[in-house]
This record gives structure tokens, C-alpha cells and sequence, in this order.
């Protein structure tokens, strides 16, 4: 307090009572998470904010009978990104992040500790240094060993776990890609853009497959919220996708869109999760949808908008949802009923 | 002998039986002597032992006689006959006799209780006066014992020795020849010589009234001459002023200023004594003064402690009644409330003049009672300001000083004693008299080297230099720089109602040569009008909107889009970069919370505030701000994709140079803007 204090923006502040500086306090006000990944192990949860931050929570001190208020907390804040950190995947090791222009490998059992570095960063090539492509989702193949990404220019990368090296690079959107979904059966990468279009890869021929134009039809398009599809996820031959367009079930085989849900447009993010769909958007609540079409359930959540949803598994045999959204907290929902806590930033 | 008085006696017993004694009676009282036959008086005449021989031998007589008739009876009645007769007749003759003698023995035991019951009165009589003897004995025993205890007045009176009284007493009192033998007299004269000595000391005690009186007027009159001379003197120093000004020596200034510092309280002094060598020191700008009723002060000093506390405890036991009959002594109260309240005759003004001579002036009281210090600001600009209407709170002293310190609202006592004081006279908080009092900030305290510390506090709390010192130099260049900025605020608030956000050269390169949005209005609010937005509630519950902080509402619009900035500007301004809270009106209402794009812009001028602060000290962070909301909404205007269901060309074509639209998962718009390229991109 007696230090002397000179005039002007860059003295040092008098201390505030909010940890952090004034900084910190803006942030966390404007601070959204875009991205969930819990460990394989399923006692850790990473989350990736919009400042490039990635915290990491321990899921099974925060749900163990003895949960205090710090364990609701971060172990640890590291920066992973200068810009933010749009997508996180696991594989058995390795935490997986997207930042713009660039993936990085991060060990999950060296994450939380101080001084945390990357196993490595992989920059997709891009053609321009002016503008790099943000990496907008990741999604993991096992069964080849490698990550798919969704870029920023339109083209969707295949980077090889093994070599380290980019082996295809599919394009055909005409704008950023926005989401990635795998099927198993046959084996084909989905991607979904701004352009409104969802198109069908086969990964090991490297050759687009199918396109779908979901917003042309009339079912599902709302031309005043635009076509970008936001949304995909893939159970055999369904698939529900969302955006600008309401979120839809499809058939694939057939090609035809069998069920609109009853939500608001600009849904961010949907699930399979047993026979139900879970679906986040805008609005506080957290959607679960029957295949028929009927909302099953509306459970409020902290976030204003949920940006991403995430299903992790729970020794023996549960599951923990996890929601983010437009808000420093993390809800976790031990049961698809009600929010039990909420995660939070620091 | 018997035989003989009974033989006298036959005749009159047979005279009597003969005769009837009523008659014999009534025949008057003159033959009595010779006729009545008095067997009372014959009582007196016989003895009775006689008597009792008598009895005895006719008894025996009788026994012999019926034995003997027994005896002739048995031997055949026919001869004995006349002899049986005889002895009849002769038991008869005893009979009657043991008669007379019965009657004898009756009226002697009459006469035997008469004289009984005669002595008996006597007795009884004699006893009464006995009684009555004893009674006036005692009697007069108390009266002889009350005379003895009797004292006289003049025992109490303290006379002279007897030799001194010899001594000195004049014979004609004294009168040797008599008073020696008498000690009676002798002691009337030892009074007489008593009285005497006390007229005269009498006399010498009036005289030496007299005397005093005298010397009071004297002492008077001296008195008078000395306060005549008092003006004098102070019309020389007056007259000597000139002169030592145009030798510029301001002893007699400095003197003077010290001389009432002796009167300051504690920490007022201490402040005075900090503020002042702090100004000599370091800060030939600042001017200390001290103001107020010197007189007072020094009026406060005379009682001694004590009365203090006297006064203090009567102020309990007024308080015990109050509380009993509060409603009707609510004018009571009052005055226990102002009492409670006084401040310090005496006050200390500090002046802090800044480069472009515009001046802060503190003054600084003392709540004796309290023992906390409050301070009143003013501001004298140097040349007139225009008036704007949103900044009427900026120079306000209400909220000029508000947050010095982080969390410092001056609205609280900092002494956690002063609670327990206010329960008593019934005040709930200082903060209903801070306007008339002056705000007791922490840093005042901390200034006149107060320290209340909060988690034990300690009995007396006393003035502390060397905290006021370490607190003065940090203190003094905040309110300095807290003036700058609310000057600086003050001037751009005038051409901000005006609808110009002024932009200054150093800062240009920040925003784009053209900028079609417009500012158009720039009003205060007040917080209750603020937080019933709906737009804001995430930065109330963010802690970051308090109702100490003060409101603004600006409207910036393009053609039919109107956006609504709701903003809070800290008191820390502009260290604490003021928070803006949109509301976008065109097609719908887009607020934060509903459009990523809203809330983007909200970041961009709310996190990233720091290259908006601009040249140092960082006055035109608002302006800024307020300039780079309008590049925004250009922004977001212009890439807002056609609607193809409305005909007609676009309202907002596109003008500004954008890398692409959309990027990101959020969708969000190049809110960047790059110099000198004049691109804009994403963050």
C-alpha cells in the first residue's frame, strides 16, 4: 500500500477485491467456453475458453461425498492458445486441442501440474499468412490412429497420429467448416459448413462421397437465420444436424429428413445419448429429445447459451454430462433430471 | 361457781320465755335500761371460757340425767314415775341453758366478724396511702435527676484557660476578689471577657473586607489598561505585515498557523504537521491552512478531563430515561444525536493546485466524539467549464472522492467502536448525516494517522505519525490524478451531449477515416434505472455494478439501427475502465445474451480496454470507447448478411474491408480493425 504510485494507465493498480485485476474481472464477464474433453479415465475434464485458456477440473474430486468449494475449481489454468480454443479431443493419452491455425498434443497425465508444455503443435498448411484458418472441430479415429480437422478455409485435414503428417485434405465446402461427426459402418467422415451444406468423406480413398444440401429443403430451412449447419452427430444410419436450419433427424441411406425437432434455431451442439437426442442452444436449458420428436425435457442451466455438450463416463458404469456455454461455469449433470453443480473458472 | 350463775340465770330464762320479747320491745326506747334485757350486752359481760365450762357441765349433767331416766325406766315405769318427772323437768332446766349458751355463741361469732371486717378497712385504707406516699417519692426523685442533668448553653462555648483568662482580662471582668471564691461568678465573668473578644475580631473582619474591596477595584482597573493595550499591539503587527512581506520573511504567517496547530486535535495535527511537510518537501502545490474558530478550541481544552467524564456518565443515565420514554423525548435525542456528532472547531484545509491551475480543496474535520476524521471536497476550475448536465455528479463532493481506494465508499464509520455509540443515541447509520458531516473515508483516517484495526479494536486509538506519512505521498497523487480525470471526463461529457465523441491526434490511428454511426445522446442515469435494464443484470451479478459507481446511457445510430449502451463508470476512473452493456434495436431486439455478435462487441470495448486508454494518463478511455462502439456497429451493420426474403438493396452495403465474415464456431464478425492497412479481421 505505501508504495509510491505513478500517474497514469500503466502504474500498477491499487488491488482489488476480485482475484485477478481488472482484467481478469472483464474477462471472466465476456468469458465463454467452447469446448469440453474429459479424460478417458473419466476423472478429469478439460475446457477450453474463448482466450485460448485451458483449465482442467478434477471431475472426481468435484462429485466424490466430500466436495468442497475448491474442488469446484480448476487445478490448473494454462494458456494454450493465443486465440481460443475451439475444440478439445482425448484419445487414451493424449488432450487434443484446436486453436487458430494450429492442433497441440497435451499428456493428460501431465496436465494440471505448473509448467505444463505440449507434446507437439501441428500447423495445417495454409495459403496466406495474412488470415490463418481457425481449426473449428476435431474428431478423433481410432480405428485408422488419426484426428480429422474442420478448417476455417472450407478444407477438412486428416493428420496422422503416427507420422505426425497431413494425409488428405478434402475439399469441397465452400466456407469454414464448422462441425465433424464419425460413422462406423460404412466408414465415413460427416462435415458440416457454413455453406449449409453436410457432405459424406470416405477417409481412406479421400473422396467426397455425398452432399447434402439441407438447407434447400423446406422441412427444416428458416432462411432468416441462415444455412450454416452448427451441429452434427451420427448414430449408424441417423444423423441429426442443426444451425441456421432447425435441428433435423435424417435417415442417411435414404437421404431424407424424418423428424424436425420443436427447438429454437441456432442450436450449437447435439447428442445421441441412449435413444435421446440432448441439444444446446441458445437460451438457457438444455434440450432432451425423443427420435419421434417430442421434447422429452427442458432442465435450466447457469449459461445465458450453451455452446458445447459432453458425455463422459463415470466409473462403474455412469455417465456425467457436462454443459458450457456463454458463462465462466460448467454444469455437470450427474442425471439427465437436474444441474447437480456447476464448474467454475477462475 | 357455775352452780351459782346458773342458778341467777334460771329466772331470767323463764322471765323471757313468760313474756313475749316484742312486746317488751315495743314498748319504747325510754324504759330500755330497766326492761330490755340485753343478752348483747350480757355477751360482753360473761367470759367464755366460763361459758364453755358451762356447756360442759350441763352436757354432762344431761348425760347423767337421761341415764339415769333410762336406768328408772328399765326398772319399771309405776314407781318411778314422779322420780322420772323430776329429772324431766331438771333436763329441761339444761336444755334450756344449752339454748342460752347457743344464742351466746352466735352472737359473739357476729361480733367477732364485725370487728374482723372493721380492722380490715382500716387496713386497707392505710395501705392506699401508702401507695399514694411511694408514688410521690418517685416523683419527685425524676424532678430531683432532671434538675441535676439540666446543662446550660454556655458549657459548649469554648472559653480561654482560667490563667490566661487572668492573665489578660481587665480586672473590672475579671474581679479577682470575687470570682476566685465563686466559682459561679467566676465563670459569668470568663462569658463576659468571651463576648467581649468576639466584637472586637468582628470588628477586624469588617475592616478587612473593606480592604479587599479596595484592592479588587484596583486590580480592576489595572486590568483595563492591559486589554486597551492589547488593540494597540495588534495594530502595530498589523502595520508591520507590509513589511515583512516585502522582505518576503512570513514569519509572523507561519508563526501564527503554528499557534493555532497547538489547538488542533490529535489527528488533525498530525495531518496538519504530514500535509505540511509533505508540501515543503515534495509538493510546493499543495497549501495547507487551518480554518475555524480558534477561541472555541481553545474553550474546549479548559474543563479537565474529569467534567468530561462526569459529563459522560450523566450521559448514560439520561440515555436509561430516554430509553424509557423515547417517543416524548424525541427532541431530547436530537440533541444527544448532534452532540454525538460535533466536530472539531477547527478544521484543516489542503489545497492541491494542479498544472493547469485548476484546485482541489479538502477540508478536514474531526468528530470528537467519534474520534473518526471526515473530509468535504470542492473543486475551483480556472476557467469557467460549460456545464454539461451528465456530469452534475462528476464534481459533485459526494462522489468525487468516492473509491479513492478500492471499496473506500466513505459511507461507513471506520471505527467499529462508533456502532455501540450509535445504538445509544439511536442513529442507524453514519451515512444519513455524511452529506452534512463530510465522508469519513479510510484514507482521512489513515492521513491523520488514524488505524481501526478490524479484527480487534483497541481501546484508545491514537494519532500516528509515521502511518500518516507513509499514506501521504500515495494519497495525495491519487486525488491529483483523480481530479485530472474527472476534469478530463468533465470537458469530454460536454461535447459527448452534443453528439461529438472527441478523438485526439495521438489516438486516430485506432478507427477507420469513416465512421457512419453517430452518437446521439448522452445522459446520466441513476442506478435504480440502470439495473432494472435487462441487459445488465450479468454485470450486476458480476459485482461489477455497485450503487456508489456512477450511470450513463449513450445511443449511437445508423439509419434505423439504434444501439443502446448502458455504461458504468467506476470512481477509479480510468484506471478501472468503465463497462458498457449493449442493446442493439433493428429487427429485434439483440442484446448479449441473445447474439454472440452483441456480446463480442461488448468485449471489444470492455476486455480490451488497453489499447484504447491512449497517451498517458489514459483521460480519453471513454471517448475511445464510445468511438470504437460506433466502428463496431458499422461492422456489424455492413456484414450482416442480406435478408433474400425482404426486396429491395441492402440498408447497410458494405463498406469496410473485411478479410472474411465469419469465422469461428461463435460466427463472429472482423471487429479488428488494422492500421494503416484499414482491414478489418478477426481477434
Amino acid at each position: 500500500m505505501a508504495a509510491p504510485i505513478r500517474a497514469g494507465p500503466e502504474a500498477a493498480p491499487p488491488p482489488l477485491p476480485v482475484p485477478g485485476g481488472v482484467k481478469r474481472s472483464r474477462q471472466l464477464l465476456h468469458m465463454s467456453v467452447l469446448s469440453l474433453s474429459a479424460s478417458p479415465c473419466g476423472r478429469y475434464l478439460a475446457a477450453g475458453n474463448n482466450y485460448g485458456e485451458i483449465a482442467v477440473f478434477s471431475l472426481s474430486a468435484a462429485l466424490s461425498a466430500e466436495a468442497k468449494e475448491e474442488s469446484k475449481r480448476p487445478i490448473g489454468v494454462f494458456q494454450a492458445h493465443p486465440g481460443p480454443v475451439y475444440s478439445l479431443a482425448s484419445s487414451e493419452r493424449l488432450l487434443l486441442s484446436a486453436g487458430d491455425g494450429e492442433v497441440k498434443g497435451w499428456a493428460w497425465n501431465e496436465l494440471g501440474k505448473k509448467g505444463t508444455r505440449e507434446l507437439w503443435t501441428r500447423r495445417p498448411p495454409c495459403r496466406t499468412s495474412l488470415e490463418v484458418p481457425e481449426i473449428n472441430s476435431l474428431q478423433l479415429n481410432p480405428r485408422d490412429n488419426c484426428v480429422v480437422l474442420a478448417g476455417g478455409d472450407g478444407a477438412v485435414r486428416v493428420l496422422d497420429m503416427e507420422s505426425g503428417s497431413f494425409t488428405h485434405e478434402l475439399r469441397g465446402h465452400r466456407d469454414l467448416v464448422h462441425c465433424l461427426a464419425l460413422r462406423d459402418l460404412p466408414p465415413h467422415v460427416l462435415s458440416g459448413g457454413e455453406d449449409g451444406t453436410v457432405r459424406l468423406w470416405d477417409l481412406r480413398s479421400g473422396t467426397q462421397v455425398q452432399v447434402i444440401e439441407v438447407h434447400k429443403y423446406e422441412e427444416c430451412s428458416r432462411p432468416n437465420h441462415g444455412k450454416w449447419i452448427r451441429c452434427l452427430a451420427t448414430d449408424s444410419d441417423w444423423m441429426v444436424c442443426g444451425g441456421g436450419p432447425a435441428l433435423t433427424l435424417w435417415h442417411l441411406r435414404s437421404v431424407t429428413p424424418t423428424t424436425v425437432f420443436p427447438l429454437p434455431p441456432r442450436q450449437h451442439h447435439a447428442l445421441f445419448h441412449q435413444d435421446l437426442v440432448l441439444a444446446g442452444g441458445p437460451g438457457p436449458a438444455l434440450h432432451q429429445l425423443q427420435l419421434s420428436g417430442e421434447l422429452r425435457g427442458r432442465v435450466p442451466c447457469t449459461p445465458p447459451a450453451l455452446r458445447c455438450l459432453c458425455l463422459s463416463p463415470r466409473p462403474p458404469e455412469h455417465q456425467v454430462l457436462t454443459v458450457a456455454g456463454n458463462s465462466p461455469k460448467i454444469d455437470v449433470f450427474t442425471n439427465l433430471g437436474y444441474r447437480a453443480f456447476s464448474l467454475c473458472f477462475t | 361457781m357455775s352452780s351459782e350463775s346458773s342458778k341467777k340465770r334460771k329466772p331470767k330464762v323463764i322471765r323471757t320465755d313468760g313474756a313475749a320479747p316484742e312486746g317488751k320491745r315495743g314498748k319504747g326506747d325510754g324504759d330500755q335500761d330497766l326492761r330490755y334485757y340485753s343478752e348483747e350486752c350480757e355477751v360482753d359481760l360473761r367470759d367464755p371460757i366460763k361459758d364453755y365450762e358451762l356447756y360442759r357441765e350441763t352436757c354432762q349433767e344431761l348425760q347423767r340425767l337421761m341415764a339415769e331416766i333410762q336406768e328408772l325406766k328399765s326398772r319399771g315405769i309405776k314407781d318411778n314415775a314422779a322420780e322420772i318427772d323430776e329429772r324431766r323437768v331438771q333436763s329441761c332446766v339444761h336444755f334450756m341453758t344449752l339454748k342460752k349458751l347457743n344464742r351466746l355463741a352466735h352472737i359473739r361469732l357476729k361480733k367477732g366478724r364485725d370487728q374482723t371486717h372493721e380492722a380490715k378497712q382500716k387496713v386497707d385504707a392505710y395501705h392506699l396511702q401508702l401507695q399514694n406516699l411511694l408514688y410521690e417519692v418517685m416523683h419527685l426523685q425524676k424532678e430531683i435527676t432532671k434538675c441535676l442533668e439540666f446543662k446550660s448553653k454556655h458549657e459548649e462555648i469554648e472559653l480561654v484557660s482560667l490563667e490566661e483568662f487572668y492573665q489578660e482580662a481587665p480586672p473590672e471582668i475579671s474581679r479577682p476578689a470575687i470570682t476566685l471564691s465563686e466559682p459561679h461568678q467566676q465563670t459569668l465573668a470568663r462569658l463576659d471577657w468571651e463576648l467581649e473578644q468576639r466584637k472586637r475580631l468582628a470588628e477586624k473582619y469588617k475592616e478587612c473586607l473593606t480592604s479587599k474591596e479596595k484592592i479588587l477595584k484596583e486590580i480592576e482597573v489595572k486590568k483595563e489598561y492591559l486589554s486597551s493595550l492589547q488593540p494597540r499591539l495588534n495594530s502595530i503587527m498589523q502595520a508591520s505585515l507590509p513589511v515583512q512581506e516585502y522582505l518576503f520573511m512570513p514569519f509572523d504567517q507561519a508563526h501564527k498557523q503554528y499557534e493555532t496547530a497547538r489547538h488542533l486535535p490529535p489527528p488533525l495535527y498530525v495531518l496538519f504537521v504530514q500535509a505540511s511537510a509533505y508540501g515543503q518537501a515534495c509538493d510546493k502545490k499543495l497549501v495547507v491552512a487551518i480554518e475555524g474558530n480558534v477561541e472555541e478550541a481553545k474553550a474546549l481544552y479548559k474543563p479537565p478531563e474529569d467534567s468530561q467524564d462526569d459529563e459522560s456518565d450523566s450521559d448514560a443515565e439520561e440515555e436509561q430515561t430516554t430509553k424509557r420514554r423515547r417517543p416524548t423525548l424525541g427532541v431530547q435525542l436530537d440533541d444527544k444525536r448532534k452532540e454525538m456528532l460535533k466536530r472539531h472547531p477547527l478544521s484543516v484545509t489542503v489545497d492541491l493546485k494542479c498544472k493547469d491551475d485548476n484546485v482541489l480543496h479538502l477540508t478536514f474535520y474531526y468528530l470528537m466524539n467519534l474520534n473518526v476524521m471526515t473530509v468535504k471536497a470542492k473543486v475551483t476550475t480556472a476557467v469557467e467549464m460549460t456545464t454539461a448536465i451528465s456530469a452534475g455528479d462528476l464534481l459533485s463532493p459526494d462522489s468525487l472522492l468516492n473509491c479513492l481506494y478500492p471499496g473506500d465508499h466513505g459511507r461507513k464509520t471506520p471505527n467499529p467502536a462508533n456502532q455501540f455509540q450509535f445504538d445509544k443515541v439511536g442513529i442507524l447509520t453514519l451515512s444519513d448525516y455524511v452529506t452534512e458531516l463530510g465522508h469519513p473515508y479510510v484514507w482521512v483516517q489513515k492521513l491523520g494517522g488514524l488505524h481501526f484495526p478490524k479484527d480487534q479494536p483497541q481501546h484508545t486509538v491514537t494519532a500516528d505519525n509515521t502511518l500518516s506519512a507513509s499514506h501521504m505521498e500515495l494519497t495525495v497523487k491519487l486525488l491529483r490524478s483523480r481530479l485530472q480525470s474527472r476534469l478530463a471526463l468533465h470537458k469530454q461529457f460536454a461535447s459527448l451531449e452534443h453528439g461529438v465523441v472527441p478523438v485526439s491526434s495521438e489516438c486516430q490511428h485506432l478507427f477507420p477515416t469513416k465512421i457512419v454511426s453517430r452518437l446521439v445522446k448522452w445522459t446520466a442515469i441513476p442506478y435504480e434505472d440502470y439495473a432494472e435494464l435487462p441487459y445488465t443484470k450479468d454485470v450486476i451479478e458480476a459485482g461489477l455494478a455497485e450503487d456508489t459507481h456512477l450511470y450513463y446511457m449513450a445511443l449511437i445510430e445508423r439509419g434505423t439501427a439504434k444501439l443502446q449502451a448502458a455504461v458504468v463508470l467506476n470512481p477509479g476512473y480510468s484506471t478501472l475502465p468503465p463497462i458498457f452493456s449493449l442493446c442493439l434495436n433493428w429487427k429485434g431486439e439483440r442484446t448479449g445474451s441473445n447474439d454472440d455478435n452483441i456480446r463480442a462487441m461488448e468485449s471489444e470495448v470492455n476486455v480490451n480496454y488497453k489499447e484504447l486508454w491512449g497517451p498517458k494518463p489514459g483521460h480519453q478511455l471513454l471517448t475511445n470507447q464510445l468511438q470504437r462502439l460506433c466502428m463496431v456497429l458499422d461492422v456489424y451493420l455492413e456484414t450482416e448478411p442480406h435478408d433474400t426474403s425482404v426486396e429491395g438493396p441492402k440498408e447497410f452495403p458494405q463498406e469496410k474491408m473485411c478479410l472474411r465474415l465469419v469465422r469461428g464456431p461463435l460466427r463472429l464478425k472482423p471487429f479488428k480493425f488494422n492500421y494503416p492497412q484499414g482491414f478489418f479481421s478477426h481477434r
